[in-house]
């Protein structure tokens, strides 16, 4: 069993709060999906969580299986089990995804790395994800489309095996055909690892393939309504205009300061 | 394959066959400098090994026939280089150039001649510089329909201090020409790094493309690197091979990568 436990995170880039007061907590098994208007610190969340160091902590703590995040390097949280699915994958020049994956394989598992099995593995998960397994040998993300670039991403959270996956908007760029693959993927490894699963998505789509047991709304920096798959179709329904800043409301595992400070 | 080793200013071995003639001239007493030339009349490779082990001048020629296609694949390393290379190039010939240095001090002069119609040049450049060390090219369109596609990437590290003078030159006339230069500079330490692109160009009638960048490896790579649970100094290290295999393949690849990793 695993937990990340988010508590009062306020967060800032050059002087501008972006996260404030945030409020979360994820175990393992559980999906939560994070909704609202652009802008308001969706993927702030996620790349903080991850240890992005072009964001500064002003207060708060990220708690993972009780060890403390804030001051640990970008690869040890990874090392730790925690994966960020990119909205934007980077492209990187002349690094392989096979040199970058079996780097990034080996350091996770050491002495217990094997070639053969991990060139099995990436083989498998390719076919998986419908990507030509060419690609295998082409510069991390070079000349791949917005989804294949995404499918990438997919491929790389099976290949390392993480207990936490946070999934920034995997749904853009891909067609729908794509957005089956990927979505189905995604629950099967779900299915077989049980990770505890962050979906910072715009879209009702894509929770169509990966059903959320936690649907949150977020705006200016915090968390406002949290519900369960319904809060979706409510918000395809209404927007985001006619949620309520202020009457916060939280179901399940959910930590929210708001409600504690209201009891 | 052909293959040459020099060391300082002489051949100590030499593996050419006849689709190379190669040809050592008369020393240049005034400036005290060997100079080889490479008449290549069919379709070849050539592999150049070079090592300076005290300070050495030499000239190379590479006069490449027309219809033919030829590939150079040259290392260097050692003490101090000062070294001219002029390139001529006939109507319908491909040059390929790979070269990776990781010697510390030189300075080069690179002439490039494309003297017939649809004469075409690749030139794909790699230095890792830790002293001092300034390329000088000189690409000249000399005829229509020509094509050149320059591409400098140079590592500077330790006390290295790098300079790119890249200058591409089209008369008015020399329509249909391709020029393309792309230089990159990645700069591990804080002393002076330049890039001069230069395109010279008085016809309308061309496509001219330059970019040049000097700096670090940026922290989004980074970030990206390490949150695959990668180490800083091993993301570093990956992003430094990446950018120095980048556009080389087969067996030169692996020459290139064995001499980094046993740098590293």
């Amino acid at each position: 069993m695993h937990t990340l436990i988010i508590k009062d995170l306020c967060v800032e880039i050059e002087n501008k709060q972006i996260l404030k007061d945030f409020n979360l907590q994820i175990n393992s098994g559980e999906i939560h999906a994070i909704m609202g208007p652009n802008g308001t610190g969706k993927s702030t969340l996620s790349k903080v969580i991850m240890g992005d160091p072009t964001y500064k902590v002003t207060k708060g703590s990220i708690m993972y299986d009780g060890k403390e995040l804030i001051n640990m390097s970008v690869d040890e949280r990874a090392r730790l089990g925690i994966f960020l699915g990119m909205q934007l994958p980077l492209d990187i020049e002349g690094v392989t995804n096979a040199d970058f994956l079996r780097t990034a394989v080996h350091q996770k598992l050491g002495n217990e790395f094997k070639l053969f099995d991990f060139i099995k593995d990436i083989e498998k998960t390719y076919d998986k994800l419908s990507l030509n397994r060419n690609m295998i040998h082409r510069g991390v993300n070079v000349g791949f489309s917005g989804g294949e670039r995404k499918k990438n991403e997919i491929v790389q959270m099976y290949m390392l095996k993480p207990s936490m996956v946070m999934l920034d908007e995997i749904d853009s760029g891909l067609d729908v055909d794509s957005l089956k693959i990927v979505g189905d993927s995604v629950m099967d490894y779900y299915g077989v690892e049980k990770p505890g699963i962050l979906l910072i998505t715009h879209y009702q789509r894509l929770l169509d393939y990966i059903k959320p047991d936690y649907v949150h709304i977020m705006m200016n920096g915090h968390i406002v309504k949290s519900g369960d798959a319904s809060l979706v179709k409510y918000i395809e329904e209404n927007g985001y205009g006619n949620i309520d800043e202020k009457k916060v409301s939280s179901i399940g595992s959910c930590v929210i300061k708001e409600n504690i400070a209201d009891e | 394959m052909n293959k040459i080793i020099i060391v300082n200013d002489e051949i100590k071995e030499k593996t050419v066959d006849d689709n190379i003639k190669l040809e050592l001239l008369e020393k240049n007493i005034l400036f005290d400098v060997n100079s080889l030339k490479f008449k290549v009349l069919k379709d070849t490779s050539l592999i150049i090994e070079y090592d300076s082990t005290e300070k050495t001048k030499l000239d190379l020629f590479f006069d490449v026939d027309k219809d033919v296609n030829f590939n150079i694949y040259e290392i260097r390393k050692g003490i101090e280089t000062k070294v001219q290379y002029k390139y001529y190039l006939q109507a319908n010939s491909n040059t390929n150039v790979f070269k990776f240095y990781y010697g510390d001090r030189i300075r080069e002069l690179d002439i490039i001649n494309l003297n017939g119609i649809d004469a075409k040049i690749n030139y794909n450049f790699k230095t890792i510089s830790s002293k001092h060390q300034k390329y000088d090219m000189m690409i000249y369109h000399n005829y229509k329909n020509t094509y050149s596609n320059i591409y400098n990437r140079g590592l500077n590290i330790e006390d290295g201090e790098l300079v790119f003078n890249v200058t591409s030159i089209v008369d008015n006339g020399k329509v249909d020409c391709v020029i393309n230069q792309n230089n990159r500079i990645i700069n591990m330490n804080n002393r002076k790094c330049k890039i001069n692109p230069n395109l010279l160009i008085e016809e309308n009638d061309v496509e001219a493309n330059h970019s040049a960048l000097i700096g670090k490896f940026s922290d989004e790579e980074l970030f990206y690197l390490q949150s695959r649970g990668i180490t800083k100094e091993d993301a570093q290290a990956l992003l430094v091979k990446g950018f120095l295999l980048s556009g080389l393949e087969g067996e030169f690849k692996e020459i290139v990568e064995n001499i980094i990793d046993n740098r590293r």
